[in-house]
């Protein structure tokens, strides 16, 4: 299959190779929670949950020196093309969840919290690939919102390689083409890479180009989430009437 | 899950007995309630409601399958709710699962009628292709994705919008030459039949608290709960179902009087939601 027309350069879904899709951020969506948002590429769309800090539900995960942060993913049953009802904690979402943790603990200051929880669940409504990236985007707007500090943003884009091409942010049939899949999250600020995962072969050169779009993604994402977060202060400003 | 102070419960049950809420409302009135469709593309139809903090989402999905041998003039429906943990962390793990199937089993019971499926509120017959050997298979899924009480009115009204959205294709039958084929099945991508939603019930939930009954109770106003009654009520006043949660016994007559004010209700909220209806299928086409 042709996933990029030689003739023209566009993608299967219209999009050239460096373009990501439409993305979308919105914070406040989970009236209960501390904090929330949802965050869409593309068809892909994600609702983010925070709760916490609080004090920590079982006495023997406590850390006497920082946070426990704890991480759930699941996956709506409507949210695939086929319907299929998956059972909760299967390996996937349990290795997506601890993914999600880990890079997002990354970021948070722990140690400014010690003896407390924070709990992280993403939900995803709609999966045509990136979830994982799409999970990362949507926990950083609910942590900010949550006022949890933090000591960057952490911003998440995959990037593939099919037909001889790197392409930024992957939808569900690029995803399933079979060829590599590089997700990258980044913190923005500091430059530094917290996450980073690959599937299939790549030789070297072409991996360092592939990683390089993604981490251009995942600036742009940076960029867009950083207007959100600007936007959704100056609104609360201007309901306090400052 | 609430945590409330000596001095809150005896706020809201005293506003509840004053018919003054703690949020304004007099004991009979919903919250505002919001209404989207087709908020998922890749279902048949799919609706958002929100009620007040309350928010839900339901998707129908309809598959080509085969009726049950008992019934063969019949397809066949199923409707699974999930509460999502972001709702509430205690739906964590497996910690939603009760209360899951808790709302799937009432929902079924107000929706769907008897095991034969008389008096269900979608028209099962409807859904067969052809009798014996093919027809569509309704998957109703519910996700909660906000929980601020009365979630059992908030999914039966997504439920009510998402089945109105919803368009089911349209299909070609080539019977094969034997009765005992398997006919071929020709699916259109372009045209969808509407489905007949005007038989399915809006679901009412009264809440007793102390000695007086509420209409949308908040998750405030249900920790304070005895019992509550939830009546199903279809666009005649007829009702299609009803469950009695909570462990306090009511008196027989005091079930009656639910059931009058519940039709009441119902009404209004039917009449309301036709219009919610009718204005999110309306920006739905202007976009």
């Amino acid at each position: 299959m042709e996933y990029v027309d030689s003739l023209t350069g566009f993608r299967l879904d219209g999009r050239r190779p460096n373009d990501m899709r439409q993305i979308r951020g919105e914070i406040g969506v989970v009236a209960k929670a501390d904090g929330s948002a949802l965050f869409e590429m593309g068809n892909t769309k994600v609702i983010a949950a925070v709760y916490g800090p609080r004090e920590v539900q079982n006495r023997s995960q406590q850390v006497n020196n920082q946070a426990l942060v704890r991480c759930e993913y699941s996956m709506a049953n409507f949210s695939t093309g086929d319907r299929a009802r998956r059972p909760k904690g299967d390996r996937r979402s349990t290795e997506i969840s601890l993914v999600i943790r880990q890079t997002m603990e990354a970021c948070i200051l722990t140690h400014l919290m010690p003896r407390s929880q924070i709990d992280i669940f993403v939900q995803v409504l709609q999966a045509d690939g990136g979830t994982r990236s799409a999970c990362i985007n949507a926990a950083t707007l609910a942590l900010a919102d949550a006022g949890i500090p933090m000591c960057d943003i952490v911003t998440s884009c995959s990037a593939g390689y099919l037909s001889s091409t790197p392409l930024l942010d992957l939808n569900y049939i690029e995803d399933s083409a079979g060829g590599p899949d590089v997700t990258v999250g980044i913190l923005a600020k500091m430059d530094k890479v917290t996450l980073l995962q690959m599937d299939a072969k790549l030789p070297m050169d072409i991996f360092e180009n592939v990683m390089q779009l993604a981490i251009e993604g995942c600036k742009a994402i940076a960029q867009y989430i950083r207007g959100v977060l600007l936007e959704n202060t100056k609104q609360l400003e201007c309901r306090r009437g400052v | 899950m609430v945590g409330l102070s000596e001095g809150e419960k005896r706020f809201i049950r005293g506003g509840i007995a004053q018919d003054l809420r703690t949020d304004g409302r007099q004991r009979l009135h919903y919250r505002p309630i919001s209404v989207e469709t087709g908020v998922i593309p890749q279902a048949n139809g799919s609706a958002r409601v929100r009620l007040g903090a309350t928010d839900v989402i339901v998707s129908i999905k309809a598959e080509l399958g085969k009726p049950h041998p008992l019934q063969p003039d019949k397809g066949k429906v199923a409707i699974f709710i999930d509460c999502s943990p972001t709702a509430a962390p205690m739906f964590e793990g497996r910690g939603g699962e009760e209360l899951s199937t808790e709302l799937s089993f009432a929902l079924q019971r107000c929706l769907l009628g008897g095991r034969s499926g008389a008096g269900a509120g979608i028209d099962l017959s409807s859904l067969v292709i052809v009798e014996g050997k093919v027809c569509w298979d309704l998957y109703i899924d519910g996700l909660v994705v906000s929980s601020d009480g009365n979630l059992l009115d908030a999914l039966a009204a997504a439920i009510k919008v998402a089945l109105s959205n919803t368009g089911i294709p349209k299909v070609t039958v080539n019977l094969g030459a034997s009765p005992n084929d398997q006919p071929d099945v020709d699916v259109s991508d372009e045209e969808f039949l509407q489905f007949d939603t005007s038989g399915v019930p809006v679901v009412v939930t009264l809440t007793k608290v102390s000695r007086h009954y509420i209409v949308d109770a908040t998750s405030e106003e249900e920790s304070q709960m005895s019992s509550a009654v939830s009546i199903s009520v279809n666009r005649h006043g007829h009702i299609c179902g009803l469950t009695k949660r909570g462990g306090a016994g009511l008196d027989p007559s005091v079930i009656l009087d639910m059931i009058s004010v519940a039709k009441h209700v119902g009404e209004q909220l039917m009449s309301l939601l036709d219009s919610e209806i009718a204005a999110a299928e309306a920006s739905a086409e202007d976009q």
